[in-house]
């Protein structure tokens, strides 16, 4: 009986998605704006929903689900993010006439996500993992004129295709070899997978599913075509909603299921993350699209979030999750600024290509105070700048590595984040201290809420901490506990 | 009681917010120049109430922030920061006053930024807790790269960013320190703590000799690197020509590299490892900065890289009187940079004066400046003679403690010092000779002296050059309770 009580979230969420769309076939283009208003309203309820059974420790239907405080943790990032997202799409899909199929699998997809913060069993997994990934897939070419929406759209479903069958491949191998799709169960049966190499097998295979989810380097190639060519708000969704999704899978199936394996994952995730880093701040460096700098670097954070994977203390994962929690709000903010300039470039001129370049960014300050004070606030947070939640996150997750002894990560992490600060700063330069080009222009009320609300939660992050990293102890202790 | 200062901290940084918002520079100027006298009375008003009989912390401020990793909001000052707290709070309104009338394309963010600068820096000699003092330490760095890369001269991109990731790199090698004490300390003790106090007392029953070494190597780093000694100066010439004047002065009272020294290595030197190696590292460097910077310095044509390397050179007294480890070398070092942060203020005001009067500070393209800027010429005179040693005036006091007491321990360093000093009486004649004396260079054309706004903020400056120079005592009483505390940490350790 507890289990409605407990799933009221994701089934708000899903019956939410089923009223807009029905909804939808009945109102004209203009009045479909309400839909926007109604996603949100849902997605808000879920979140005071979730909000509501914080403490809930429960596994149910035959032990395929679970709820505990880290999926509770990894579901309140999704709705945030989602929250985020869907108020500013209200303004982005105005006079769109395919609204309600927007809201519809912005909503589906976070139920996906949702679905595998609180997965039990590799097949549940999957398939709610699907279910994110096929709704995120149709989201990315949503401006279905747009050419370059079309290609991120393109190259996101055959690459995630070509994923979920590596972690299908994986899963399958782990079952051959435990016996079982259950996650407790793969752990308590870990003695087939040590003494096999096939359990390396499967590790490699599972690796490279989650890690295309994540964008670790080498199979981050889609992200930044991704993130550039998709809507704006829609990678503001990927960067911070189902990148997370990724890390909440390899989370249950690594540290819990596969812990046993716990040497080989070491050396692995700390190759793939030193990599991962390096290589994303060192791209990012150069990129003139706002967009892909802000890819590359999502690229970069996942680096510095895999350092979890590798020291595996509670320290660590507190921080991993803590920065997951930060950079939820920092990487929604960033993109949705870029949202809200495109929206600037576009009013003045429909038919200009390239909205995200950095040019388009000289003066903001002048011609949209808010956007620029916001996006300054969200680069120097993803910098790691002080009192900010980019900052406080570093902090946890970096000294964590000192803690475990691994000084060299530390140092090679520490150095990637002085790189980083040269292009978030130069974007803060070409926003404050080059002259405006064009109008002052007022922010959309929908944009303008999102933004004060990502940059509200940068600075609560950054500057009282403690509970949430209280909070994100609880979530890792279902990790280490296990 | 009010808590005078957090008040201290946060006055300059909310007037730094609403200076970025003003209008007109009227507005500007006006609401930092407001500020920056709120935070001298302030300043004063603690500076009035503090004891300088005892080496305790005073106005301490407790509150918690992250007790889950022990972090907390704790402030609190003795003889080591009040002295350059007061230095900041007295500079800044009359480099407000220095720069009222300067040409300027955005007046607010230029106070805005000066204004958060001294927040910041206050910021750091407050803290008593290394995570806000290390979240001030990197504050520190925005206000100042902004200032170079928006305000400075032909080369400022290249300059801003070599400061800010050389200086950022060294303070990320000093977090590790930190992180490597903190937990060295949670380990030992069993519960979190980023007291500074606390950290550095569990440093002293840290087991392994060579984490001891790397904890005070690390931080030590993290320090010279910002004072900056030789051979890790080089981000300096570059930052300090390229900044404008009031980003130069900023430079000169960003005294935290030393102060770190005070602060943190000399409680824990007695304790590491190989406490004789680390002098001799702290001594070396010091050396060597006061003999390279001076060398340097007197081959320098531009006005204003001279400075810089007199900079240099001065801090090198600095390091070596910390390295001295007598309870007067260490309130020299501490007063050596009391009075460098007046004198080269007002060198650098000086050589701006002459860069926009006259139109260049290339030394050999000047001449006989002291018949048409009379007013110039005397505060030169006055801070160039405290800047090389003349008995009556600052440097003298702190030159001369560090190198008489420094001597007790170090004699060798001590002696090796002397050629520095030569020279650098020979750079500091040499250039006021050619610039400000002898016959007039024509081609200059007809050059002003100073404003009044320029001389009022100059003089007062000067005139306390003067005074502490022959009556050092309000600030050095609590330098010598402090260093004496700090020397005496050496009996404990056995060394």
């Amino acid at each position: 009986m507890n289990g409605i009580t407990l799933f009221a979230p994701e089934l708000t969420v899903v019956a939410t998605a089923l009223v807009v769309l029905l909804i939808g076939l009945f109102l004209n283009t203009e009045s479909k704006k309400v839909l926007g208003y109604l996603a949100s309203a849902g997605l808000f309820a879920s979140l005071v929903l979730t909000l509501m059974n914080l403490d809930a420790n429960a596994v149910m239907y035959s032990g395929t689900l679970t709820v505990d405080a880290l999926s509770q943790f990894f579901k309140i990032v999704f709705l945030i993010v989602a929250l985020l997202v869907s108020v500013a799409s209200i303004k982005y899909t105005e006079n769109n006439e395919h609204v309600e199929e927007y809201f519809t699998l912005v909503l589906l997809a976070v139920v996906g996500m949702m679905m595998v913060a609180s997965s039990n069993d590799l097949l549940v997994l999957f398939i709610s993992f699907e279910l994110a990934s096929i709704s995120t897939y149709a989201l990315a070419g949503f401006e279905r004129r747009n050419l370059k929406s079309l290609e991120s759209a393109m190259k996101y479903f055959i690459i995630g295709a070509l994923s979920s069958a590596l972690m299908l491949f994986g899963i399958s191998f782990v079952y051959g070899l435990a016996g079982t799709t259950n996650i407790p169960e793969i752990a308590q049966n870990s003695a087939m997978l040590v003494s096999s190499p096939l359990g390396i097998v499967s590790i490699v295979l599972l690796v490279a599913g989650f890690g295309f989810k994540i964008a670790l380097v080498p199979f981050h190639m889609w992200a930044p075509d991704t993130y550039e060519g998709s809507p704006s708000v829609v990678s503001s969704l990927l960067a911070a909603g189902s990148k997370k999704m990724g890390f909440v899978a390899a989370f249950k199936v690594f540290m819990i299921a596969l812990v046993a394996l716990k040497t080989e994952l070491t050396m692995a995730f700390a190759i793939l993350s030193v990599i991962t880093m390096t290589l994303g701040n060192v791209i990012a460096l150069s990129q003139n699209s706002v967009k892909r700098m802000l890819a590359y670097s999502s690229v970069a954070q996942a680096g510095y979030i895999s350092m979890a994977f590798v020291v595996m203390s509670p320290m660590a994962i507190t921080g991993g999750l803590f920065y997951i929690l930060s950079h939820g709000f920092m990487k929604a903010g960033a993109f949705l600024v870029t949202a809200v300039v495109g929206y600037m470039i576009l009013s003045e001129n429909r038919e200009a290509e390239n909205v995200d370049h950095l040019e388009n960014f000289k003066g903001l300050a002048k011609r949209m105070p808010i956007s620029a004070f916001s996006m300054m606030i969200f680069v120097f947070a993803l910098a790691g700048i002080p009192l900010t939640a980019g900052y406080m996150s570093k902090f946890v997750l970096f000294s964590s590595t000192i803690e475990a002894g691994l000084v060299w990560l530390a140092v090679i992490a520490i150095l990637n984040s002085a790189i980083s600060l040269y292009y978030y700063a130069r974007v803060v330069k070409y926003m404050y201290f080059y002259p405006a080009e064009g109008e002052r222009v007022s922010e959309p009320l929908p944009y303008a809420l999102t933004l004060i609300a990502a940059v509200v939660g940068v600075l609560i992050l950054g500057f009282w901490p403690e509970p949430f990293i209280q909070w994100a102890m609880e979530a890792a202790n279902v990790l280490i506990a296990t | 009681m009010l808590p005078v200062l957090s008040m201290l901290i946060l006055v300059p940084l909310i007037f730094a917010v609403i200076t970025f918002f003003t209008k007109t520079k009227e507005q500007a100027r006006t609401t930092a120049l407001t500020g920056s006298v709120i935070s001298l009375v302030l300043a004063l008003y603690m500076y009035m109430n503090f004891d300088s009989s005892i080496a305790s912390l005073q106005f301490v401020e407790i509150s918690k922030w992250v007790p889950s990793l022990g972090i907390t909001y704790s402030v609190g000052v003795d003889g080591v920061s009040m002295p350059l707290i007061l230095l900041n709070a007295i500079v800044i309104p009359f480099l407000i006053i220095y720069s009222w009338n300067e040409e300027n394309p955005y007046p607010n963010r230029f106070f805005g930024l000066i204004l958060a600068m001294q927040g910041a820096v206050i910021g750091v000699f407050a803290a008593l807790d290394f995570f806000l003092f290390y979240v001030f330490w990197e504050l520190t760095l925005i206000p100042l790269y902004f200032m170079v890369s928006q305000w400075g001269g032909p080369n400022k991109d290249f300059a801003a960013i070599k400061f800010f990731i050389y200086t950022h790199v060294a303070s990320l090698v000093m977090l590790l320190g930190i992180f490597a004490l903190y937990f060295t300390a949670w380990s030992q003790t069993g519960s979190p703590t980023f007291n500074i106090q606390e950290l550095l007392t569990q440093f002293q029953s840290f087991e392994a000799p060579l984490v001891k070494d790397a904890i005070f190597i690390a931080l030590l780093f993290g320090f010279i690197v910002k004072i900056p000694t030789f051979p890790f100066h080089s981000w300096l010439p570059d930052a300090y020509t390229e900044s404008p004047i009031a980003g130069n002065v900023l430079f000169i009272l960003l005294k935290i590299g030393g102060y770190g020294l005070f602060r943190i290595m000399l409680p824990i030197l007695p304790f590491t490892g190989t406490p004789n190696l680390m002098i001799s590292i702290m001594a070396v460097l010091g050396t060597a900065s006061i003999i390279y910077g001076a060398f340097v310095a007197l081959s320098q044509r531009d006005f204003k890289r001279m400075i810089a390397f007199a900079s240099v050179s001065h801090m090198g007294f600095v390091v070596l009187g910390s390295a001295g480890l007598v309870s007067l070398s260490v309130s020299g070092a501490m007063f050596q940079q009391f009075s460098h942060g007046l004198i080269l203020s007002v060198m650098f005001m000086s050589v701006g004066v002459i860069q926009t009067n006259a139109g260049t500070r290339i030394i050999n393209q000047l001449g006989g400046l002291s018949k048409k800027m009379p007013k110039l010429a005397l505060i030169m005179v006055v801070v160039f003679m405290a800047s090389l040693g003349l008995p009556g005036l600052t440097g003298f006091v702190a030159e001369f403690l560090v190198l008489t007491s420094s001597y007790v321990n170090l004699p060798g360093y001590v002696l090796a010092v002397m050629i520095g000093i030569v020279i650098t009486a020979a750079y500091h004649l040499w250039a006021m000779q050619r610039s400000m004396f002898g016959v007039y260079n024509e081609k200059l054309g007809d050059v002003k002296d100073l404003t009044n706004y320029q001389s009022l903020s100059m003089a007062v400056i000067s005139l306390l050059v003067i005074y502490f120079g022959l009556n050092p005592n309000p600030v050095l009483d609590m330098m010598i309770t402090n260093s004496e505390h700090i020397v005496s940490l050496l009996s404990v350790a056995g060394v």
